[in-house]
């Protein structure tokens, strides 16, 4: 029986992942595109996306959730509670990620641009292959800290229909009256996934170090 | 990493796409059909009327209830699960095709989805600590006690209604929880007097969590347990009424019954 219910909850364990393998890079296409926006986009445009970045991290993300579900899964565009629950975190975490990027952005350092147009490289492409490639690479640490966070966070999916591990502890919790054992097993899941998470982007951040960086 | 971005940026496109394709014309009753599925919405923390057993089915009487309906619809069901506070604006928003969740009819729900013929009548219960002495003679002698319920129950709404703002309880007297399990572990653990919930669930809650006691029973707050249905859809809520006639006709229901609620 024991077995059994601890399986039961590990099977939530795929949708968890699945959940925060699509809201992670949603969040960094989206977050990218609104960090070069913002340090290279002009005034405007850059004014939208500060207010944008407020907005989103200024609201919990669960109240986001529910109105960006209502509206990505409403009469006009339905989508499945999951992809409409993973893309509305995916769109929660873009405004973190785009804090990330944008230090790390800025980290990077105007003289890089100046170089690059003074050997007359073109603003667009100093942006590709001089400022993007070592920007990303500065981003990795802080940009890890927000993976956890998100896939902390896709246990809010639940609340639109999404049966992930959180949800199915719940639902064990109910029935066996173990809570202890249904929440600690779940603890435990998610300690395990973060923990290894981190190990691959801590190791992705050594390999792809540049050997100027100091970091 | 340019590559990486592009490939990432199709795979959500696709499957925006993807997703967004489907859904045809015509009734709802007739896509139903035509799917051969439909969706139906619960919250399955609620034994013996909807749980998940030890071995990670989907069990209970709602469940068994509803999959014979479909079957006689010709139809195979697709749970969804939700919190229970959610079903109804699933239902209104027409993110699932039906509810059954034990749901007690409701002026205030009746606004804004349908609901099937009852296919159960519930009463409601107040479960309390083996240890507890106090009176309850009355609903209304709860007041005086800190309460527990589930949030957005029928319960939930009595307790507020008729005890909180009568000024009989206190807001600050009344607990609401998530689940109703929640509940019942609060009440074991001394932090709340007095747990207000369905009887078959409280019973099982009593049961299972031991130490507990139904203090009073009675139809406050529930009676008839219905199939919500969304508002206005005449032809579901016909086909699942006739066959909710033919299976209490045929003793499906009282079966379903013993199994579940002895």
């Amino acid at each position: 029986m024991l077995s059994n219910f601890v399986l039961y909850i590990f099977q939530g364990i795929s949708v968890t992942i699945a959940v925060t393998l699509v809201a992670l890079p949603a969040g960094l296409v989206i977050g990218l595109g609104l960090a070069l926006v913002y340090n290279y986009g002009g005034k405007w445009a850059a004014r939208f996306a500060g207010i944008y970045s407020l907005l989103m991290r200024g609201v919990p993300p669960i109240v986001l959730l529910f109105i960006l579900y209502f509206i990505l899964s409403g009469k006009y565009i339905n989508l499945s509670p999951f992809w409409a629950g993973s893309i509305s975190l995916g769109i929660v975490s873009s405004a973190y990620q785009m804090e990330i990027l944008r230090g790390a952005l800025t980290a990077v350092g105007g003289g890089q641009m100046t170089a690059a147009r003074a050997i007359g490289m073109s603003r667009m492409d100093a942006i590709r292959f001089i400022i993007i490639p070592q920007a990303v690479r500065l981003a990795i640490p802080p940009w890890s800290n927000e993976a956890s966070i998100v896939l902390k966070d896709s246990s809010l999916v639940y609340a639109l229909g999404v049966e992930e591990i959180l949800r199915r502890a719940q639902q064990l919790s109910a029935t066996t009256q173990q809570p202890f054992l249904a929440y600690g097993t779940a603890a435990l899941i998610y300690f395990v996934l973060v923990f290894f998470a981190n190990r691959g982007l801590d190791h992705l951040s050594e390999k792809l170090k540049l050997p100027t960086n100091p970091v | 990493m340019k590559r990486f971005l592009g490939l990432m940026s199709l795979l959500v496109l696709a499957s925006l796409l993807l997703a967004s394709c489907g859904g045809a014309s015509g009734s709802h009753l007739d896509t139903i059909k035509q799917n051969g599925v439909i969706k139906v919405g619960t919250s399955a923390d609620y034994p013996p009327f909807e749980y998940i057993d030890e071995s990670g089915n989907r069990v209970g009487f709602d469940i068994e209830l509803m999959e014979e309906i479909a079957r006689r619809l010709g139809v195979t069901v697709e749970w969804v699960d939700m919190p229970f506070d959610s079903l109804i604006a699933g239902v209104q928003e027409g993110k699932i095709d039906a509810s059954i969740s034990a749901f007690n009819y409701t002026e205030e729900r009746d606004q804004v989805v349908d609901f099937s013929e009852p296919y159960y009548m519930g009463e409601d219960a107040f479960l309390v600590a083996e240890s507890f002495t106090g009176m309850i003679a009355a609903p209304e002698d709860v007041a005086s006690f800190k309460v527990g319920v589930q949030t957005g129950t029928t319960q939930d709404a009595w307790l507020t209604d008729s005890l909180v703002a009568e000024g009989l309880l206190p807001e600050e007297n009344l607990f609401r929880y998530d689940r109703a399990d929640q509940a019942a572990l609060d009440l074991k653990n001394g932090r709340i007097d007095v747990m207000m919930a369905d009887y078959i669930p409280a019973a099982a809650l009593a049961e299972q969590i031991g130490g507990l006691k139904i203090a009073y029973q009675a139809v406050i707050s529930s009676g008839p347990t219905n199939i919500v249905i969304p508002e206005g859809d005449a032809e579901l809520k016909q086909a699942i009424d006739e066959i909710l006639v033919e299976l209490e006709s045929e003793g499906f229901i009282e079966a379903l019954g013993l199994k579940y609620f002895q």
